[in-house]
């Protein structure tokens, strides 16, 4: 009787709370499809920062060999009862997806606004059945066993001969060396992607940390070139900067997809920094410009920038941070994030169809009389793709029928110059200068900088040298040096690299 | 009434009190902060969604079921939610809602609200260090560094609000404010314990233990009932931060017309839109900074609001 009644109790609660969002985290693939902005900013959809708290994982797009083992830890890690939903270009292509029991939704190119809302229907009603015991959980991938026996060496299983360092039980414990400081501390490797929801989608980074310093970066190959064959990843669908390396195009309609680029990272920028609720503005911003230009765009790009400039919250957490020398950068096409540095580079320049329009870049301006701020910083990135948004949609909204491109000559791209795919990648330069960049920051300023670079890891996949993901370092079986008992457990329960843990593998 | 009887009665209404106290003004928090979210994105919001939404997504909290990692200090983890929910709780206990409701008017209640809110450091602590995990563990690590910072404006600005008043019973310290609030008299004080109330109750701007950069920090493993409890306790925390702005810099339950407990209502409630506001503005600030600004800015400047009202007190005594 009290069971019964206790079952009708759990059913009305469940019914009640089928109408709460969907919890989705996602895994974003290969040709993961635009639209998931769009869904994004639907109220019947949350997406969650960690799998752990998720009901329904949305794969979008085709998952490339190397996201398969953290895409079943991600699946294992979130709580039951869940389930899993395959959002894809190319259904039929099953030997991207480490998922038997995925539903698959196909998806359009360009997402038709009908099918994102049939897509927020489909997870709105696998989360109502999950929660009402009609649809059953999906059972763990992975065997949940140790990685390794709980057995060390030494005599005390500690793994070497001091009480730091070593690979106890097959889990390497930090090691000890000075900090900025001078002072001997623990150091901690983690292995950090490709699912990490603050970095770029498939960014994998391997970081030793001492305390929350990054001591030493190093981006170990690219989860999207595959290993074997000629590493070339799948080619990525043509966008407009695509298009017009091959023909002419609209400068309308490039204009506003560079706006429309920029505001989307704003909204990704915001979000990593806490403000989700000015994310979710901009990124409304952004998705009105996928099919045309709205008449009051420049407006509202206009009032986001005073309101940003005016509370100076983003200001604050950017200033300083993630300083690029101009230096480094000069002459290498690097786009907003040169012109973020002090440099006047621009393919736009070069352009008669530009220069009919007036055109001149936008650049941050070294520290003036009236600014103690230094160019090349993530705020000036900041200030600088907002500022090149706004005369983008300027431009395209006096462009006319004006066109460009399919001379052979370079394009400017979102990122930098674009004059042939496999032969410059902005991405893949920005992604080199990360492990200098890095070191020494602390995290929340090394995600600051990553995010603020604007790179996207597919398109670094395909510059010529791209490698292959590597395998995690294996850990180092010798002893580490003598240090206190007390920090060495501190540092102990630092430590993990196994799928029982979702957030080292995201 | 014998008493026994007595002690039972007045602890069954403190715990019905605070009880109240707490849930409502979690859910309060819970809807507050969405309709404050929703304006600042610009997008239209149906007032009954407000209000539903956050029960939905409590039940379906309720609903999943909790996750392990690999060996977590299992019972540290289980427990730290709800010491930081029963800190919040001891906190408000502290704070009266008009003469009649201040249930145990604690004579030394200013110390006594700050022994509780000390005690958060512990809680979120021990929170990221017991998943076993990377992120968490940051976050912890975090937290130590945010909350030697934040705790000596916090507890410096509220002691100057005690100077008036010559007592350190928060009743007395509300009455001390019958002819002019101490937002008034301590211009500095209300603007130094928000920035350090948003740093109690780890919010915004100062939210580094569970930071989106650390994709959620010390509850990045967490699912389920552990998660829905940590989330309210932490709003708990910002109801308590609140509800004392109110009472020592707002005058508490003074004003004309309404009842008492009422004003003291409202008055928490302009503070938590206050505070929420600010969260969904302003950036997470960088810590290094954060912890500069600290000391050589907020301590001072703490320091000067002490010696200030000090200073006035004593005139005001001696006339």
């Amino acid at each position: 009787m009290a069971g019964s009644r206790r079952a009708t109790l759990r059913n009305a609660l469940a019914r009640f709370a089928a109408g709460a969002p969907t919890r989705v985290f996602v895994l974003e693939g290969i040709d993961a499809p635009d639209a998931l902005d769009v869904l994004q900013l639907r109220p019947d959809i949350t997406f969650v920062d960690t799998p752990r708290s998720a009901t329904v994982l949305l794969v979008a797009g085709r998952l490339p060999e190397a996201m398969h083992e953290p895409a079943r830890r991600a699946h294992d890690a979130m709580a039951e009862p869940r389930a899993t939903i395959w959002w894809t270009l190319a259904p039929d292509d099953g030997a991207m997806l480490p998922f038997p029991d995925a539903t698959v939704v196909p998806a359009q190119p360009n997402g038709s606004p009908a099918a994102i809302v049939t897509l927020a229907r489909m997870l709105a009603r696998t989360q109502a059945e999950l929660l009402c015991a009609a649809r059953p959980s999906e059972p763990a991938l992975l065997a949940d066993v140790d990685p390794a026996p709980w057995r060390g060496v030494g005599p005390y299983g500690q793994g070497g001969a001091g009480m730091t360092g070593g690979v106890p039980y097959g889990r390497p414990l930090a090691g000890r060396a000075p900090d900025r400081d001078g002072l001997e501390l623990d150091q901690l490797p983690v292995r950090v992607g490709p699912f990490f929801a603050p970095f770029p989608a498939g960014l994998v980074l391997d970081i030793t940390l001492q305390g929350d310093v990054v001591q030493e970066a190093i981006v170990p190959g690219n989860a999207f070139v595959a290993s074997g064959g000629d590493g070339s990843p799948v080619r990525v669908t043509g966008d407009a900067f695509h298009a017009a390396l091959s023909e002419p195009v609209r400068i309308a309609d490039l204009e506003r997809a560079r706006a429309r680029h920029h505001l989307r990272w704003l909204a990704r920028m915001l979000r990593v920094h806490g403000l989700d609720a000015l994310g979710h503005r901009t990124l409304a911003l952004a998705a009105s410009l996928a099919d045309s230009l709205p008449r009051g765009a420049l407006g509202d790009v206009g009032a986001l920038r005073r309101l940003l400039e005016r509370t100076r919250g983003l200001g604050w957490a950017t200033a300083g941070v993630g300083v690029i020398d101009p230096r480094l950068v000069t002459g290498r096409g690097l786009g907003p994030v040169a012109r973020a540095a002090g440099l006047s580079e621009d393919a736009r320049i070069d352009d008669a169809a530009y220069d009919q329009l007036g055109f001149a870049p936008v650049v941050q301006e070294g520290a003036g009389e009236r600014t103690r701020h230094a160019v090349g910083d993530a705020r000036a990135r900041w200030r600088q793709r907002l500022g090149e948004a706004m005369q983008s949609l300027e431009l395209a909204a006096r462009a006319g029928d004006r066109r460009t491109g399919g001379e052979g000559r370079p394009i400017e791209g979102v990122r930098g110059r674009s004059s042939d795919v496999t032969r410059d990648s902005p991405s893949a330069m920005l992604l080199a200068l990360l492990p200098d960049l890095l070191l020494g920051q602390e995290w929340g300023d090394a995600v600051t900088t990553i995010v603020s670079l604007d790179i996207d890891v597919r398109e670094a996949g395909r510059a010529p040298g791209a490698a292959p993901l590597s395998p995690p370092p294996a850990p180092q079986p010798s002893g580490g040096m003598d240090g206190m008992a007390g920090m060495a457990g501190m540092a102990a329960k630092g430590d993990h690299t196994e799928h029982d843990h979702a957030t080292g593998q995201m | 009434m014998s008493a026994p009887a007595g002690v039972l009665r007045v602890l069954s209404l403190a715990v019905l009190g605070v009880g109240a106290a707490l849930l409502g003004g979690v859910y309060a928090v819970a809807v507050l902060d969405r309709v404050v979210g929703r304006a600042i994105a610009r997008v239209p919001l149906r007032l009954i969604d407000a209000a539903v939404t956050p029960a939905r997504e409590a039940g379906l909290l309720l609903l999943q079921r909790r996750t392990v990692t690999e060996r977590p200090d299992a019972v540290v983890w289980a427990l730290a939610p709800a010491l930081l929910g029963s800190l919040a709780a001891a906190a408000l206990v502290a704070i009266p809602l008009s003469p009649a409701l201040a249930l145990p008017d604690i004579r030394s209640g200013i110390v006594y609200f700050g022994a509780a809110m000390a005690m958060v450091m512990v809680a979120v602590y021990v929170h990221g260090w017991s998943a076993n995990s990377v992120f968490p563990l940051i976050g912890a690590y975090r937290f130590v560094a945010q909350a030697l910072s934040y705790e000596m404006p916090l507890a410096l600005v509220l002691i100057a609000a005690a100077l008036p008043a010559e007592s350190l019973s928060v009743s007395d310290i509300v009455r001390s404010q019958t002819g002019a609030w101490n937002v008034v008299r301590q211009p500095l004080g209300l603007p130094l314990y928000l920035i350090a109330g948003l740093g109690l109750a780890f919010w915004g701007p100062l939210d580094f233990p569970d930071a989106a950069d650390l994709a959620g920090g010390t509850r990045a493993e967490l699912s389920g009932a552990p998660l829905l409890l940590w989330r309210a306790a932490r709003s708990a925390v910002l109801v308590a931060v609140a509800a004392m702005g109110a009472a020592a810099f707002l005058g508490g339950w003074l004003g004309p017309w309404l009842p008492g407990a009422v004003w003291m209502v409202l008055k928490t409630i302009a503070l938590l839109v206050v505070l929420l506001t600010a969260g969904h503005l302003v950036a997470r600030v960088r810590l290094e900074r954060f912890v500069v600004v600290a000391w050589t800015v907020l301590i001072p400047l703490a320091l000067v609001d002490i010696f200030v009202s000090g200073l006035l007190a004593l005139r005001g005594a001696g006339r």
